[in-house]
């Protein structure tokens, strides 16, 4: 998986309510109505979620008539369980514990 | 001024990160470079680097000890391959200080090339970690060297194949 895809893997994996969301589709596809009644939001601000795990590809959507059902897609998850993402991980937040420390150590040395 | 990348990067076993920071190339060196100042970012919270030493030469040691949120401690000793001020910094974990190898079974061995270019009045710098092999490298991520991304994929993962 080439990196770009990874980050945004990284980056849909990172809301709560996207994470609760793919969990809940662990349990069998849903449709948006049903997936969006735990959550105190907006529709169209749920659905922006949805469309962040749909374009990684976290889960696929077909629609029937008005009714838009989405399904779990496991595949990135599983190339996700790869090491050397864990390792990626690790040092991009060094690197984001760097970036936050260089600043501060610009403005003491100002 | 161009530091040498001597280093072709392998898609499968070695990671590159590149970042432009609004701060000059010195002070990212002392960052890299200054056991004060590597214990207060070198380990993404809720870990914390809880002591570091650094010789800074090749052959010289570079050594952090790392704290779990449990209070368990790592520590990583490992030795400078080179060390061009403002440039360039390579320290590899597969080698004692005084180039001696390590046991190959105590830790995860890489070698991290650090590449600093000024740009602007900022720096661009480039991290790239060299890994030997995808076996040793996964039995490191297995002990438990995770972050907080570790578990969140773990939960994940689980959960996907229980479908």
């Amino acid at each position: 998986m080439p990196n770009q895809e990874l980050t945004r893997v990284f980056r849909a994996l990172s809301d709560p309510t996207r994470r609760a969301v793919l969990e809940r589709l662990t349990r069998g596809p849903a449709a948006v109505k049903e997936l969006a009644r735990p959550f105190e939001m907006a529709l169209p601000s749920f659905v922006q979620h949805l469309g962040m795990l749909e374009d990684c590809g976290l889960v696929r959507s077909t629609k029937a008539g008005r009714v838009r059902t989405y399904t779990l897609a496991p595949q990135p998850l599983e190339a996700a369980e790869h090491w050397l993402l864990a390792q990626r991980a690790l040092w991009e937040r060094r690197l984001d514990a760097l970036d936050d420390f260089l600043n501060t150590l610009k403005e003491e040395k100002r | 001024m161009t530091a040498t990348i001597t280093h072709k990067p392998d898609p499968k076993l070695d990671l590159v990160l590149e970042r432009v920071v609004n701060v000059p190339p010195h002070l990212v060196w002392a960052a890299w470079t200054t056991p004060e100042y590597i214990k207060k970012w070198f380990t993404p919270a809720p870990w914390q680097t809880v002591d570091c030493q650094i010789d800074l030469r090749p052959g010289g040691i570079f050594r952090t000890v790392m704290r779990s949120p449990e209070g368990q401690e790592f520590p990583n000793t490992g030795c400078y391959l080179e060390v061009i001020e403002n440039e360039k910094l390579v320290w590899t974990a597969a080698l004692k200080p005084g180039y001696r190898p390590q046991n190959a079974a105590s830790a995860l061995l890489f070698t991290a090339v650090i590449l600093l270019e000024p740009q602007g009045a900022g720096t661009k710098y480039t991290a790239i970690a060299i890994h030997g092999d995808e076996e040793t490298a996964k039995k490191h991520a297995d002990m438990g060297f995770h972050d907080g991304w570790g578990k969140v994929l773990d939960q994940l993962v689980t959960l996907a194949k229980t479908m």
